[in-house]
Formats: C-alpha cells, sequence, structure tokens
C-alpha cells in the first residue's frame, strides 16, 4: 500500500494511533536510557581492580574488650592470629589491614609534597596501614624503589600507588621526595581501593602499627588456587582458638565485596531491564490487539482489496507495514523523549550521553517486538474470505 | 441498589463475553499501577515526615569552625566537634538540644558466662529523647548532660537481655565497664531516621543503647560511622583531653527551635557567636553558618537515594504508558460493543443510566487491578530488595498507604474507561444503527 | 472465454453435506453479455464467486480466457483476479475512507502500474462512467447509483477480461437501476463481456442470453439470438 494512503489510514483513527505512538516513544526512551545505564554499570563492574579477587579473603576483625584494642597488646594479639592463620592448609600468605580495598570507608587523609601544598595537595587518599606482607598478600607490583621493611616500623616512609604517584609528582623524580604523610621510598602497582576517594587507584602504604582497634581491624589471606572456601570454613575456629574475646564478622571473599561495590549501578541497570522488557511486553500486547482488533473492523475492506486482486501476503503486508509506520513514526519521537529523559536522569545520577548506535538498535529492536507481535493478528487478517466479506447483510 | 446489582451483572457479563481483550487490559493496568505501588512505597518510606507534629521545629545549625585557614572553604563539615557542641549549647533559645553521634560495642550481662553482643549505640544527651519524641516505657532521661554510668535501653535491647521491660537498676556490661539501667524506651522507630543522615543510616533501625555524651568521651568511645581529625594530636591515647580539645569531629546535633522568632534568634546567636570566635582569632574560616530544618537534611547532605529518585522518574512515566495503552485496549474494547450502547439507547437508556453502567465498569476493573497490582507490587518490592539491598527496610504497608493506592487504583480505572465509555456512548445513535 | 465443465461445488458442516453445485457446465463467450438468475439459496452467488476465483470448487474445472484455474495458488489466483476480471457487487463496496480516485487505483496498484499509468487509466474510467468531476470526493458523498457507477469503474480500470456482476442495481431505486443498466448495456456493446446475476425478468431479459440456476444446477439456456448477433455483429 502507498505510503500516503497508510498515513490517511492512520489518520482516521487519531486518538488511538497518538494513544500508540505515545506509548511507543516511551517504551523506547526508556529501553535506550536503560540499555546505556546497564551498559555503564558493566563498565564499571568490569574496569581492572588490580587484585586478584578469586583468591583473597576479607575477614573482619573487632576485640570485644577496650584492653584488647590498644598497643602492644593488640600488636600481640594480630601477630597470634596471623600466625595460626598461616598455618592453615591452603594459606599462601596473610595480613592485617587497617581498612580493607574495594570497600568504602575507613582511613582518609591529606598527602601533598613537602613545601608544594598549594599545588600538589589531595584531600583524600586512603592511609594503607598494615603488616609488611601486605605487597605479597595483595600481589602488588614492585615498580621502582623498594617496599616496606620490618625495620621502616614506625619510620617516616612510605610507598605509594602509581596513580599517586603521577598525580603528586607528574613525570618527576618520585623517590626520596617528602610528602605531608612520609618519604616515598617506592611506587607500586594501583589497584582499586576506595571508590569514592579523589582517586579509586590512589593509595599510601605505610609502615604504622596499628594504633588502635577501636574500629576494628581486616584480616587479609591469600589462599592458594581453588582453596578459598576451605580455608574460609576453618578459619573461625582457629581464630576463636586464638582469643575468644574477639568477634569475629562476616568472613567474604573479594569477589563479592566487588560485586557489592557496584551493586546500586548494576542493581538500577537489571531493574531498568526489567521495565523495559515489561514495557515492551506491554507495547507487544497493544500492538497485538491494536491490529487484532483493527483487523475485525477491517474485515470488508481486507475482502474487497483480495476481491480487486490483493494476494494474502500483500495484506499482510498491508497490515504490517502499518503497524511499522507507527513504530518508526512513534520510535522517531521515542528518540528525542529518550534524549531527553537522558537529561533528566542525568541531574540525578552520573550517565553517559545516548549512542546514536543505541538509539538504532532500540528502534529495531522495538520493530521487530511489535512485527513478533502483529505476525498472528496479520495472519488471521489474510484469512478473510473475500466471498463473504463482499456480500451485503 | 438494585440497579448497581444489575449493572454488576452486566458488568461481569461483558467480562465473560470477551474474555481476553478484558484480561490483556486488566494485565496492563495492574502491571503498571504494580510498578507505579512498588515505587511509591519505597519513595514514601524514603520521603516521609517521621516527626509531623514537631520536625518543623528541628534544627541542625553548622559553623565553620575547623581552625586552619581556607578562604575557598566555604562550607562546614558535616559533622561537629566537642567545641562545636560545647559552643552552641551555650544558647538558652532553644527548647531543647542534644549533640549526639552513632557508636558500636559488645554489651553482657554481668556475673555470667555469656559471650559479649554486638550492640548499637547511640551517644547523646538528656533532650536527644524529647527532641525525636522517644517515648519512655520505664524510667525517664539523665538528669543532667554530665558524665554518670547511666544507660537507657531500647525496648528490644531490654528484651534481648533480660527477657522483660521493666529493668530500672539492672545493670550491664558494656565494653568492660558497668552501667545502671536507668531507662527503657518503648519499642521506637524513626523511619526515615533523619538524625543521623549525614552519615547515610537514614534507613538503618534506631541505636539499641543510650549511652551519656560526657561519659563516652570519658572512656574513649568514638563514633563508628564519620569521624575527621584536623590536627596532629593522638585520639587514640588519652581521648578524654585530646577529644575534647582538639579538632575531632563526630557528631551530630539538634536543637529545637519551637516558633520563627526563636529560629531568628538562633541564627543570630549563631553569628554573634562566630563574631566573637573570630575576635577571639578561633575561626580562621570564611563564615558559613548554616541552619538545616531536619525536612531538608537529606538534600542538604547529598544523602537521597539518586537510584530511587531515578527510578521514580521512570515508573510514572511507566505507568503513563501502561494507562495510554489500557485506555486504548479498552477503548477497542468499547467500540466493539458500540452497536450494542447504540441499540440499548434505541431502546431508551438514557445516557445517565448507560453511565452509570460505566462507573460500576470502572469500579470492577479498579477493584481487579487493585488486586492484581498489589501483587505484582510485593514480586516487584522483592525484586528490588534484592538488587537494591539498602532499601529493605521500606517496603512496610499501612492501612492509610493501602487505601491511598487503592484510591489510586480507582482513579487509573477510570481514567481508562472514561474516554472510550464518551466515545461509545455520545457517538451519535443512526450513525451506528445504520452501519 | 468461460468455460466450465462438470463442476461441483459441496458444502460441509459437521452434520451435513450440501451440494450447492451439481455438474455445472457453463461457457461465456467473448462479448457475451449473461444474465444468471436463481431463486435464493439456488446457488447463484456461489457459483459467481468461483467464476470469481473467490471461492473453490471440488471438481470439475474452470477455463478462464484459456487458462485452467484448478489448482492455482492463492497468489496466482489473485493475480489472475487482478488482471482478468472486474467485479461489481450489490452493495458497491468501495472502501468509505478512499476517495473515488484512491478506489478505482487501488487494484491498478496491486497491478504494478506506474503512477503515470495509474493516473491515465483511472482518468479514462472515470470519463467512462461520467464522474470525472468527482474524483476527490469520498463515496460517501456520493448518490447509490454514482456509487455503483464508481464501482463499475473501478472495475473497468485494469481492462478485465470479463465483467462479474452481482445484482449491480439491487440497491438502487429504479431510475438509477437504469442508469446503471443502461452503462453495462453500453459497456457490452462496446465489447466487454458480461456476467450478472439478477432476479430482476426484465433485466434477464435484456441481457443477450438468460442463464438460470435452480438447487444446484443449471437450466438450459435461454438464449435471446438477436441480441447475440446483434451484439457480436458490433
Amino acid at each position: 500500500m502507498s505510503f500516503t494512503l497508510l498515513i490517511r489510514s492512520l489518520l482516521r483513527r487519531k486518538v488511538i494511533t497518538a494513544l500508540l505512538l505515545v506509548q511507543l516513544a516511551l517504551t523506547l526512551a526508556l529501553i535506550a536510557n536503560s540499555a546505556v545505564l546497564a551498559w555503564q554499570a558493566r563498565q564499571l563492574a568490569n574496569q581492572p581492580t588490580g587484585l586478584t579477587l578469586s583468591n583473597l579473603l576479607r575477614v573482619p576483625m573487632k576485640p570485644t574488650l577496650p584492653e584488647l584494642r590498644s598497643q602492644p597488646v593488640l600488636g600481640d594479639l594480630m601477630a597470634r592470629q596471623l600466625s595460626a592463620i598461616r598455618a592453615v592448609p591452603g594459606v599462601v600468605s596473610a595480613s592485617w589491614m587497617n581498612q580493607t580495598p574495594l570497600l568504602f570507608g575507613g582511613m582518609n587523609g591529606n598527602i601533598f609534597v613537602i613545601d608544594k601544598q598549594d599545588t600538589t595537595n589531595i584531600g583524600m587518599v586512603p592511609y594503607q596501614l598494615g603488616s609488611v606482607s601486605m605487597r605479597e598478600t595483595l600481589d602488588l607490583t614492585l615498580l621502582q624503589g623498594r617496599w616496606l621493611e620490618e625495620t621502616d616500623v614506625d619510620t617516616e616512609v612510605i610507598v605509594i600507588s602509581e596513580q599517586l604517584a603521577k598525580q603528586l609528582f607528574a613525570d618527576g623524580d618520585v623517590l626520596g621526595q617528602h610528602t605531608s604523610a612520609g618519604r616515598v621510598i617506592g611506587v607500586v602497582s594501583d589497584m582499586l581501593t576506595q571508590r569514592y576517594a579523589d582517586h579509586q587507584n590512589y593509595a599510601i602504604y605505610l609502615p604504622w602499627n596499628m594504633p588502635s582497634a577501636d574500629y576494628g581491624y581486616q584480616l587479609v589471606v591469600k589462599t592458594a588456587p581453588g582453596q578459598l572456601d576451605r580455608v574460609r570454613e576453618q578459619l573461625p575456629a582457629v581464630l576463636k582458638a586464638v582469643e575468644l574475646e574477639v568477634d569475629i564478622g562476616t568472613l567474604q571473599s573479594f569477589a563479592e565485596l566487588h560485586r557489592t561495590l557496584f551493586r546500586s549501578e548494576t542493581g538500577l541497570a537489571t531493574l531498568l531491564a526489567v521495565l523495559s522488557g515489561l514495557m515492551l511486553l506491554v507495547a507487544m500486547i497493544s500492538a497485538y490487539s491494536h491490529a487484532l482488533f483493527h483487523g475485525v473492523q477491517q474485515q470488508k475492506e481486507i475482502g474487497i482489496k483480495r476481491a480487486l486482486g490483493a494476494s494474502r501476503p500483500r495484506i499482510m503486508l498491508e497490515v504490517l507495514s502499518e503497524s511499522w509506520l507507527t513504530t518508526l513514526t512513534g520510535a522517531s519521537v521515542g528518540i528525542v523523549l529518550a534524549l531527553a529523559l537522558q537529561q533528566q536522569l542525568a541531574k540525578v545520577l552520573s550517565m553517559p550521553a545516548l549512542p546514536w548506535s543505541l538509539l538504532l538498535v532500540s528502534l529495531l529492536l522495538l520493530l521487530l517486538c511489535v512485527s513478533i507481535a502483529t505476525w498472528y493478528p496479520a495472519r488471521l487478517a489474510t484469512r478473510v474470505s473475500p466471498a463473504t466479506a463482499t456480500k451485503t447483510l | 441498589m438494585r440497579n448497581f446489582s444489575y449493572y454488576l451483572r452486566l458488568s461481569l457479563h461483558n467480562i465473560k463475553r470477551a474474555p481476553l481483550p478484558y484480561a490483556l487490559t486488566l494485565v496492563i493496568l495492574s502491571i503498571g499501577l504494580g510498578v507505579f505501588f512498588s515505587n511509591a512505597t519505597l519513595y514514601y518510606w524514603m520521603n516521609r515526615d517521621p516527626l509531623p507534629e514537631q520536625s518543623h521545629t528541628l534544627f541542625f545549625p553548622r559553623i565553620n569552625a575547623v581552625e586552619q585557614a581556607c578562604d575557598s572553604c566555604l562550607t562546614p563539615l558535616r559533622v561537629l566537634s566537642y567545641k562545636d557542641v560545647q559552643k552552641l549549647s551555650n544558647s538558652a533559645i532553644p527548647s531543647a538540644q542534644a549533640g549526639m553521634f552513632q557508636s558500636g560495642g559488645y554489651a553482657r550481662l554481668p556475673n555470667t558466662q555469656n559471650g559479649p553482643t554486638p550492640v548499637s549505640i547511640r551517644v547523646t544527651q538528656r533532650d536527644f529523647f524529647e527532641l525525636f519524641n522517644a517515648p519512655f516505657l520505664h524510667g525517664q532521661t539523665w538528669a543532667d548532660n554530665d558524665a554518670r554510668m547511666e544507660l537507657i535501653l531500647h525496648y528490644n535491647a531490654a528484651l534481648k537481655f533480660f527477657g522483660r521491660t521493666d529493668v530500672l537498676g539492672q545493670q550491664l556490661l558494656l565494653d568492660g565497664e558497668l552501667y545502671t539501667i536507668v531507662g527503657v524506651l518503648d519499642n521506637w522507630q524513626m523511619l526515615p531516621k533523619l538524625y543521623d543522615v549525614n552519615n547515610g543510616l537514614a534507613i538503618t533501625p534506631v541505636e539499641e543503647i543510650y549511652l551519656p555524651w560526657e561519659t563516652a568521651y570519658n572512656l574513649g568511645i568514638k563514633s563508628n560511622s564519620t569521624t575527621q581529625s584536623r590536627d596532629s594530636r593522638n585520639y587514640n591515647e588519652n581521648f578524654a583531653v585530646n577529644g575534647r580539645e582538639g579538632e575531632f569531629y563526630q557528631a551530630q546535633f539538634w536543637v529545637k527551635l519551637d516558633t520563627p522568632a526563636q529560629q531568628d534568634a538562633y541564627r543570630q546567636f549563631m553569628d554573634n557567636l562566630v563574631a566573637s570566635e573570630k575576635e577571639a582569632g578561633r575561626h580562621p574560616r570564611p563564615n558559613g553558618n548554616l541552619l538545616h530544618n531536619m525536612l531538608d537534611i537529606a538534600e542538604a547532605f547529598n544523602e537521597r537515594n539518586r537510584q530511587l529518585d531515578a527510578f521514580a522518574v521512570v515508573s510514572v512515566l511507566f505507568l503513563l504508558v501502561c494507562l495510554f495503552n489500557a485506555s486504548h485496549l479498552s477503548l477497542n474494547r468499547y467500540m466493539a460493543s458500540q452497536f450494542e450502547f447504540s441499540l440499548r439507547r434505541a431502546l431508551g437508556a438514557s445516557r445517565l443510566q448507560l453511565q452509570g453502567q460505566l462507573l460500576t465498569d470502572v469500579l470492577v476493573n479498579g477493584v481487579l487491578a487493585f488486586v492484581l497490582a498489589l501483587l505484582f507490587a510485593v514480586l516487584m518490592l522483592l525484586l528490588i530488595n534484592q538488587l537494591l539491598p539498602a532499601t529493605s527496610a521500606l517496603n512496610n504497608w499501612q492501612p492509610g498507604l493501602i487505601l491511598l493506592m487503592f484510591g489510586v487504583a480507582l482513579l487509573a480505572s477510570y481514567l481508562v474507561t472514561l474516554y472510550p465509555a464518551w466515545r461509545a456512548s455520545y457517538s451519535p445513535l443512526n450513525q451506528q444503527l445504520k452501519a | 472465454m468461460i468455460h466450465i465443465t462438470q463442476l461441483n461445488k459441496v458444502f460441509r458442516t459437521e452434520l451435513i453435506e450440501t451440494q450447492a453445485l451439481h455438474n455445472i457446465n457453463l461457457s461465456v463467450a467473448e462479448g457475451e453479455f449473461v444474465a444468471l438468475t436463481g431463486p435464493s439459496g439456488s446457488g447463484k452467488s456461489t457459483l459467481l464467486n468461483i467464476l470469481g476465483t473467490l471461492e473453490s470448487y471440488d471438481s470439475g474445472d474452470y477455463q478462464l480466457d484459456g487458462q485452467s484455474v484448478t489448482g492455482m495458488t492463492d497468489s496466482a489466483l489473485s493475480a489472475l483476479r487482478n488482471e482478468k476480471i472486474g467485479f461489481i457487487f450489490q452493495s458497491f463496496n468501495l472502501i468509505k475512507d478512499f476517495s473515488i480516485y484512491d478506489n478505482i487505483e487501488l487494484p491498478l496498484r496491486y497491478r504494478g502500474f506506474s503512477a503515470a499509468e495509474r493516473k491515465q487509466r483511472v482518468e479514462q474510467a472515470l470519463e467512462r462512467v461520467g464522474l470525472a468531476g468527482r474524483r476527490s470526493y469520498l463515496p460517501g458523498q456520493l448518490s447509490g447509483g454514482q456509487q455503483q457507477r464508481v464501482a463499475i469503474a473501478r472495475a473497468l480500470a485494469g481492462s478485465p477480461r470479463i465483467l462479474l456482476a452481482d445484482e449491480p442495481t439491487g440497491n438502487l431505486d429504479s431510475l438509477m437501476a437504469r442508469q446503471v443498466m443502461e452503462l453495462l448495456e453500453q459497456l457490452n456493446r462496446e465489447g466487454c463481456t458480461i456476467l450478472m446475476v439478477t432476479h430482476d425478468p426484465e433485466q434477464a431479459r435484456r441481457a443477450g442470453r438468460h442463464v438460470q440456476i435452480v438447487d444446484g444446477m443449471l437450466s438450459d439456456a435461454t438464449v435471446y439470438q438477436p441480441l447475440v448477433a446483434q451484439a457480436v455483429n458490433q
């Protein structure tokens, strides 16, 4: 059927067509925006962490009595716990830390190059305290200088992450430089420390003893590949045997921590995807019932057309192309709407712009779903008997 | 009434006659309403006023009192220091005021072998319970704001440790210190917990144990949420002095200002305070006084749940789509029975009678859609809680909320039926019968 | 032009079989004007539908313009119908939302004619039925007789080999009916083959040949030789 006739036929049913258009447009807008949010969540979750997630285990600890929370009792307690853990088969390395990479919260502070506070100050950088074995436990690669040693403990030296070194010193010398947090003796590879710090790969490693355990402390355990679950089962009993007056929190693998890190983004994306699915379903029901009802209304017209020589595929094409035209028109309005919705959402969420390719894919998806939904009613329309339909009542 | 039952029967008959189109309309309407209800539930709990009787009188003052000069630091910190609280407390204008922070510890009964139980603690002052209308079941708040080894328990904590609530005078070991219980709160909750929004604790339950402010500073009990130190003191040692004198920020401070005059007076007080501090050389940063009302506090601390906001936008759009759709389907349905409509009008049914029939349709649709939508909303809420665990405390339905949702369902059903029915009942008579 | 041999059509329901057409033999030569009459339920509509390839038959053969219709696919039948048959229905069967022009043009679109050819043919057909000035009217804006003339124009526009008319004047008053009949007779004089179902004996008499169908069987045709001869001679 010609384009103009098609349009005329749509214009005849202004209200119904307008309703269809509005909902197709909204559907497209929602699909496109949830797709871009899902894509963004995936990007976030797939970015490298610099950590071997599947081999690392976090044990949150807090002494239940104040006398166990301060030095030197605390240092002794942690040493006894660590040696008990290291004796467990399957454990490769274990360290205490004041905070766990990947997790929000912990000790953050500012850092600047001495005498250059104005130009180099960074407000929020994780201060990572821990055993000297921390580098081995976390598999940090040494890029410059040396790592912390037992003899450094409680001295004013620090190791910093590559990203932080770049920010503080650009391309200049790093080793031996004095900062507000101490003298830099080494640079290690980046890991995902704290998502909401000034940069998620910033870290300062300090050879300090844990000053107190008022906020608890963490034991981080690296296991041999595949041994994590076995080790996780044994640890609570092993740690209880060392000291009863310590509250052992929930043991979590780093893989689990990593999943929770982006949970609000992935959660929202999944939610919107579910909603988009529902919306497509609604659009399909609508297209289906519209075509079906319309087909019944137009039985006579279809019968006349069949009598005048329109073949079944031709009738099918007519019904489908009416659907397609509506979908395409609705979808073009939808593209505008999608961009508007993106602007609204970007006010409350950080969200990238909509790529045109995505809009096109959403449009094709919508077209496909509508075609599937229109298929059966269109087939029914072709079954109209021209002999009956052209008869007078 | 006779008419109504006749309309009702006819309504059901019409449904039975064409069950598929009807079912599709209903499904679409209830999916839309269900998604909307689930979101509205979360949104309601997230944004409701937990203290409608006095939220408008509760204020959170902030002063820019950090003692390091910084001309570009215009906004005060999110948390206050002991000194800030002390200075702000030196005003007689508020009818109640309390500094506070959340902590955690381990409690056990004295003279037993039971292990320690982790508990949530709110360190605060005597006016706390008046500020937030926390009702006492037994005993009362502390006599003054001095340090004392006295605890107030929440109903749940009393049951947890003693199995009963009347435990005044009983003792409890908390982190190795022995306290006497002087009060037990009734089973009280505040959702959202607006007094601790700046630590993102708005949808956590209220604390189990309440501990005097000065006692906490004496014993070195610190906040377990946000703390900031802005000087080089060692806060792990001698906290009783360092914590009080140093720049250690961890507290919220709330005041009750009953009238606009009091609020103005308090602002004036804050200005005067800052001016005199500046004179004394203790306020090097720019004046950044803020006085947030409790209802603006989530926005002020940028602690709104953005995911939920985004979902709200989308679910309203979704409801719109479903309404459009359902009305489209229902238009089809009514158009199909248009002939019958015209015939009945030709047989003498007045428009009023037909409208009675239509309103009955609206009611039937509304009730069915409401029930289905509730089912769907439960499923959606389970899914949302699974995906965004932060929302799991927000899925309660109160009778008022349910009633409101029923109203929305009826309204939706009315909108969906109105236009199609209008089309069906007002189309020219003869045109229909002739065709 | 039309050649039907031993044609049978049975309607089956769960309970009964009805023999709608029984061993029908019928030939229509080029340029003939055949009137088909019969009482209600005699099978004349079924026969017309079969002739128009709108309905299938159970046995026998039907040759249209030298081509056997038996066993043709639906698409081939549609094309055949479009090219060789022009329909004129009792209820006009115009598409009410299309203009006169669009209605006439519709079958030409199915044929795949170019826009220019379509335009030329529509104008010609409109000219022939005397409605050239009404091309942008909607069917509802015309009288019944005018509507039927539009339907005739639509049937003519594709230059069919035969016009099948199903009680073309059934819905018209006598004046309009006469106009339509005169138009059909004129078309026949111009060489158009017409098969018309009617129950008006007067109209049947005016046709070149009168065929009667009763209980699914074709009775001997009453042939008005002079008229046929006249038609052929022209």
